[in-house]
């Protein structure tokens, strides 16, 4: 573990996740220890079906826990309810997906609002602060476009830009550039390297692509759902 | 108030542009529940309009009476208004004549004619004279005081463009006279029943156009205030035996018991293109909630609570209703104006006159088809709506699409089906209100849900099996056809069902309505026998109240080769049941004729019958007081009381009602009344042209008994064709909703197969890839049809069998008091079957266009 279990923004003891199959169980994720404090920018590397995925549900409220405990910004995730889960999934962190998950019957700055307006925010404050958030990734001219109209690095910048709108902790993102070329995919991650610096949002980022490496404060290695190697980079 | 704006926001984006973005696939479902709505609101609309226009014109005419005098089967005498007027308890007493007479060399419908006595009815009942017609006061006085004058109403002056002063001819079986208009009467009060169709003259001219000088039908009473119980029972003792005093509510609700009965199972009827309506929206919903299934997931990703999402698919279903009620205005309008005149034409002919010349829009009638119709679309959507609650957000980092697992295996839905099949008939005997056969209706709903859930079982049982026979037959798409049809699950199954109840009440019907009309068809031919009837005219308007003239009678009897079959006909009460009391002569009915028996053996009550020592009661009459062979019948007649035996129950499908026959000789006997309400002729010679015989025979008593008393004369034929055309008008309308329920379901099997091809688009874009010829793709959606189809239209023919054994024998007979021979006309049935199945295969046609329609290179990119 990196930081110390006092001052770490995730907690992670005995994590396991098991998926039922027939009359056995399926490994996604088995006796994590996991210690990231704030500001981090967390690469998890490992093949197809390491578990860095299943990871990222469970730091992402997306998924519960078969056992173990998961504590992320003072929130014991395993015991948390629904209702508790939907907060923390709108306030705490903000997810980036490989294929952009955006809404196709919404426009770019729809998609950007909607974590806010879900969070009950006031739809002008909202709207203000996406049009602000968009500027800055120069999406400005792509305001009404459906994301259809979009190329894919247009498409990822949108995601971030929704992942960012409630100003989350921690930010997560599964396989970011995978659906990317190369180009657009190394904007991505220093985008999401400056995110983390200028903001110092805790970044945690799934691939098994080198893209992100030199960028990571810290590299966890996963191979069938366990940790293998952890290591502390100097950035 | 933020919450609700978000909604309604998020709404707009997530799901009206989805709707925009698909609109055939929203146009067919909301045009599906907008047929159904439309039918089931102007259906209402025009029961209610018939219903409101009887409880009018029973409202107006009985006025501000609070009581009336009558006799059942007869006349009241005139001279017990005096004696009623001097009890001290009664205010006013006013005597009433009603009949309907039609103008003569005037190819109209009949219109009421009231006799009343201005003076005494003024304090009960309003008319007013129309100030164009002259001074009023002087046309008040006129018309007591000048005979064969009357007053008419405004659009019955105009339809014969008749104007004050003119001068007419009315007709009556009594006698043709001439009568001068004296004026017009304005649009209020008596002048506005039977739809404004209606004519005032004094009584005394009334009596004497009627022959019934000394009589009135009724004497309507109106008390004082202080008046009681006990003074009701005073004026009852005062009444000579026979002559009632009852509310001047009865007949009116009575009447109104008989049409709300067959709103109701008209109203279930046409609900039945809503029910199959409410598959489409859910086939429709359910489908979008699985096509969208990712971006639900990515909503839950985002911080969207399953509450919202529930919210978001069950707000799809109410604005699939909404739209569609909305649409069923326009189309509703069209309808109801077709539909109203074979409505009221139906409850006249089966129930009460009414006569409805304008449709008014009830608002509660529109509200229930408002609500009626978004509690169908909720319903529909719901349980899309809960299953959308159980989405997982992790689902929102899959890759591909998992698909919804099937939350009830087949075997649970084989045994959900059969338990409530078997449950259908039980729930169908259980007792029910006189008339009202909601149990039945409830059995029906039981085996329509009971059926439709076996279509997935069905569809897997098939998908499995039948895929390596299908190969042998037409070739590798058969078989793709049917392991898609094995696994695709509820999202064929449900269009599947939909199609399984239009079947099963397609088929319900064609063989009710069949079984139906053979059975009428055989009793019109063997009870209703007879070469030529006469009665009065306008007899049955007018409920048989006025007999042959004896100058009539004694001319019939004159006329030679014929057999008369005379008979007695009065309209009668058991107790608080309207029945018709026929007094006949059984001898030349019963070698002419025959009667359906239910109970009793002809061969041994005959002589019973002839002899006059027992009666023949109908089956409704039976079913309708509980009286059945073996016990006694009894009916007051004035001061006599006829007492016999029940010998025998018999079919009979005459409207209005239940029947007693007893022999006329033995009625004249006991009762002294000699008169006859009508004939019916049997020439002797049997050999001879018939319908020249039955020309020649009008003819003669047109010369002997025609001229001065208008007549109602018709050849058997004549007659038994006109009833069997009635009877098929009454059955048009149902035809009409069944086979609109039969399109909405079309529409579901076309939304069904659209939406299955998109979701598959690129499954089958790889088939292209790998080889697959576009006739190929073509033939295995035709195929998906196919089977779809086959299941539908199997499942919903054994259905349809079952629903025809309860319409027959429990709706009908709680309805209507009969039962009737089953009997399937295959011819009818097979016939449809290919029509159905042709009609769905043309429901695939867009389906299959719309894979023909991208490159396949280009969906394929995208994978």
């Amino acid at each position: 573990m990196n930081a110390s279990s006092d001052h770490a923004l995730i907690l992670a003891q005995g994590l396991t996740r098991l998926y039922p199959l027939g009359s056995t169980a399926v490994v996604g994720v088995e006796d994590i220890d996991l210690a990231i404090s704030h500001g981090e920018m967390v690469v998890l590397k490992g093949n197809s079906g390491s578990g860095k995925s299943t990871l990222l549900a469970l730091l992402g409220g997306l998924d519960l826990p078969t056992r173990g405990r998961l504590m992320v910004a003072g929130q014991n995730l395993q015991k948390a309810t629904p209702k508790e889960l939907n907060a923390y999934r709108r306030k705490v962190v903000g997810m980036i997906f490989q294929s952009f998950n955006l809404l196709p019957t919404l426009t770019v700055v729809e998609n950007v609002c909607l974590p806010a307006l879900l969070a009950g925010r006031p739809h002008q404050e909202v709207t203000n602060r996406a049009l602000e958030w968009l500027d800055w990734l120069h999406l400005s001219s792509r305001l009404n476009h459906y994301p259809r109209q979009l190329s894919g690095g247009e498409m990822q910048r949108t995601a971030i830009v929704r992942a960012l709108i409630n100003e989350p902790s921690i930010i997560l993102a599964d396989e970011p550039t995978g659906n990317l070329d190369s180009k657009n995919g190394q904007a991505v991650i220093e985008l999401l390297s400056e995110l983390n610096h200028k903001f110092n949002t805790t970044v945690i980022i799934a691939t098994h692509s080198a893209l992100a490496d030199p960028y990571a404060t810290l590299q966890i290695y996963l191979k069938d759902g366990r940790i293998t190697e952890t290591g502390a980079c100097d950035v | 108030m933020r919450r609700v704006v978000f909604f309604l926001r998020f709404l707009k984006w997530f799901t009206a542009r989805q709707m925009r973005m698909h609109p055939w696939r929203v146009l067919a479902v909301v045009l599906g529940i907008a047929l159904g709505a439309a039918v089931f609101t102007s259906v209402r609309l025009a029961v209610y309009a018939s219903l409101d226009s009887f409880t009018r014109t029973m409202d107006l005419l009985s006025g501000k009476a609070d009581w009336t005098v009558m006799r059942p089967e007869g006349r009241v005498p005139e001279d017990l208004v005096a004696r009623l007027r001097s009890h001290p308890a009664v205010e006013t007493a006013s005597p009433l004549i009603s009949s309907y007479v039609s103008i003569s060399e005037k190819d109209t419908q009949p219109f009421l004619l009231i006799g009343l006595d201005p003076v005494l009815d003024y304090p009960l009942r309003e008319w007013q004279i129309d100030s164009a017609s002259g001074d009023a006061a002087q046309i008040w006085l006129d018309l007591l005081r000048l005979p064969h004058t009357i007053l008419m109403s405004r659009p019955l002056a105009q339809q014969h463009a008749i104007a004050a002063g003119d001068v007419i001819s009315l007709e009556h079986v009594h006698q043709i006279a001439r009568f001068r208009v004296l004026g017009v009467l304005e649009p209020e009060g008596l002048s506005l029943i039977e739809g404004g169709y209606v004519a005032l003259a004094d009584i005394a001219t009334m009596q004497e156009f009627t022959g019934l000088q000394g009589w009135v039908d009724r004497i309507d009473l109106r008390l004082k205030p202080d008046a009681t119980e006990q003074t009701v029972a005073e004026l009852k003792d005062l009444l000579p035996r026979g002559i009632d005093l009852e509310a001047p509510t009865e007949t009116k609700e009575s009447g109104r018991t008989m049409i709300h009965a067959y709103q109701l199972n008209l109203s279930m009827l046409s609900f039945v293109s809503l029910f199959v309506g409410m598959f489409l929206v859910y086939s429709l919903v359910s489908l979008n909630a699985a096509s969208r299934r990712r971006e639900l997931a990515i909503l839950r990703s985002l911080g969207a609570s399953s509450e919202l999402l529930f919210a978001t698919v069950l707000s799809e279903g109410l604005m699939l209703g909404l739209l569609g009620w909305l649409l069923a205005i326009p189309i509703g309008s069209f309808l109801v104006k077709y539909l109203l005149e074979g409505v009221s034409s139906t409850i006249t002919n089966l129930f009460v006159r009414v006569r409805v010349e304008k449709l008014h829009l009830d608002f509660w009638e529109i509200l229930l088809s408002f609500g009626v119709t978004l509690l169908v679309s909720l319903v529909a959507a719901y349980r899309p709506a809960h299953e959308a609650t159980h989405i997982a957000p992790r689902e929102a980092m899959m890759m591909h699409e998992s698909p919804a697992r099937e939350k009830h295996p087949s075997r649970y839905l084989v045994f959900f089906g059969m338990a409530l099949i078997f449950l259908a008939w039980p729930v169908a005997k259980l007792p029910s209100l006189p008339r009202f056969p909601l149990n039945g209706y409830f059995a029906v709903l039981i085996l329509v849900v009971g059926f439709s859930s076996l279509s997935l079982p069905l569809l897997q049982w098939m998908g499995s099996r039948l895929p390596p026979l299908l190969r042998r037959i037409a070739g590798e798409p058969a078989f793709l056809a049917g392991r898609y049809v094995r696994d695709a699950g509820n999202r064929t199954a449900i269009s599947v069902g939909a199609l399984v109840t239009a079947m099963a009440l397609f088929v319900a019907l064609v063989i009710m309505v069949h079984s139906f009309r053979d059975t009428v068809s055989l009793w019109v031919n063997q009870t209703l026998a007879g070469d030529f009837f006469l009665r009065p005219k306008m007899a049955g308007l007018n409920q048989y109240h006025d007999p042959l003239p004896q100058k009539v009678i004694d001319g019939l009897k004159k006329i030679e080769g014929v057999d008369l079959m005379a008979y007695r006909h009065l309209e009668l009460r058991y107790g608080k049941i309207p029945y018709q009391f026929e007094a006949v002569s059984f001898e030349p009915l019963l070698r002419y004729g025959k009667f359906l028996l239910l109970q009793g053996d002809m061969a041994k009550i005959k002589g019973s019958l002839i002899a006059g020592e027992g009666v023949l009661v109908s089956e409704v009459f039976a079913n309708q007081t509980g009286l059945s062979a073996g016990e006694r019948y009894r009916v007051r007649l004035g001061n006599v009381l006829l007492g016999m035996p029940v010998l025998g129950v018999f079919r009979d499908y005459r409207t209005r009602g239940g029947v007693v026959y007893v022999d006329l000789g033995a009625y004249q006997k006991g009762t002294g009344d000699q008169r006859w309400s009508g004939v019916r002729f049997f020439f002797k010679n049997r050999n001879q042209n018939l319908e020249s015989a039955t020309g020649r025979l009008r003819s003669e008593v047109l010369r002997c008994c025609g001229k001065d008393h208008p007549l109602e004369m018709a050849s058997g034929l004549e007659l038994r064709r006109e009833i069997l055309k009635i009877f098929d008008e009454t059955f048009a309308v149902t035809t009409v909703l069944l086979l609109i329920a039969l399109l909405v379901s079309g529409l579901g099997i076309t939304t069904t197969l659209t939406v299955l091809v998109l979701e598959r688009i690129q499954q089958l874009n790889t088939l292209f890839a790998v080889g697959a010829g576009s006739g190929q793709i073509r033939a295995m959606i035709f195929w998906e049809a196919v089977l779809m189809v086959i299941t539908g239209e199997g499942i919903g023919l054994i259905c349809g069998f079952l629903i025809s054994h309860l319409l027959i024998y429990v709706i009908n007979l709680q309805s209507f008091g009969w039962t009737f021979l089953y009997h399937v006309n295959w011819n009818a049935l097979v016939m449809s079957l290919p029509l159905i199945l042709a009609t769905a295969l043309l429901a695939a046609l867009p389906a299959v266009r719309l894979v023909l329609h991208s490159s396949p290179a280009l969906v394929l990119k995208e994978l």
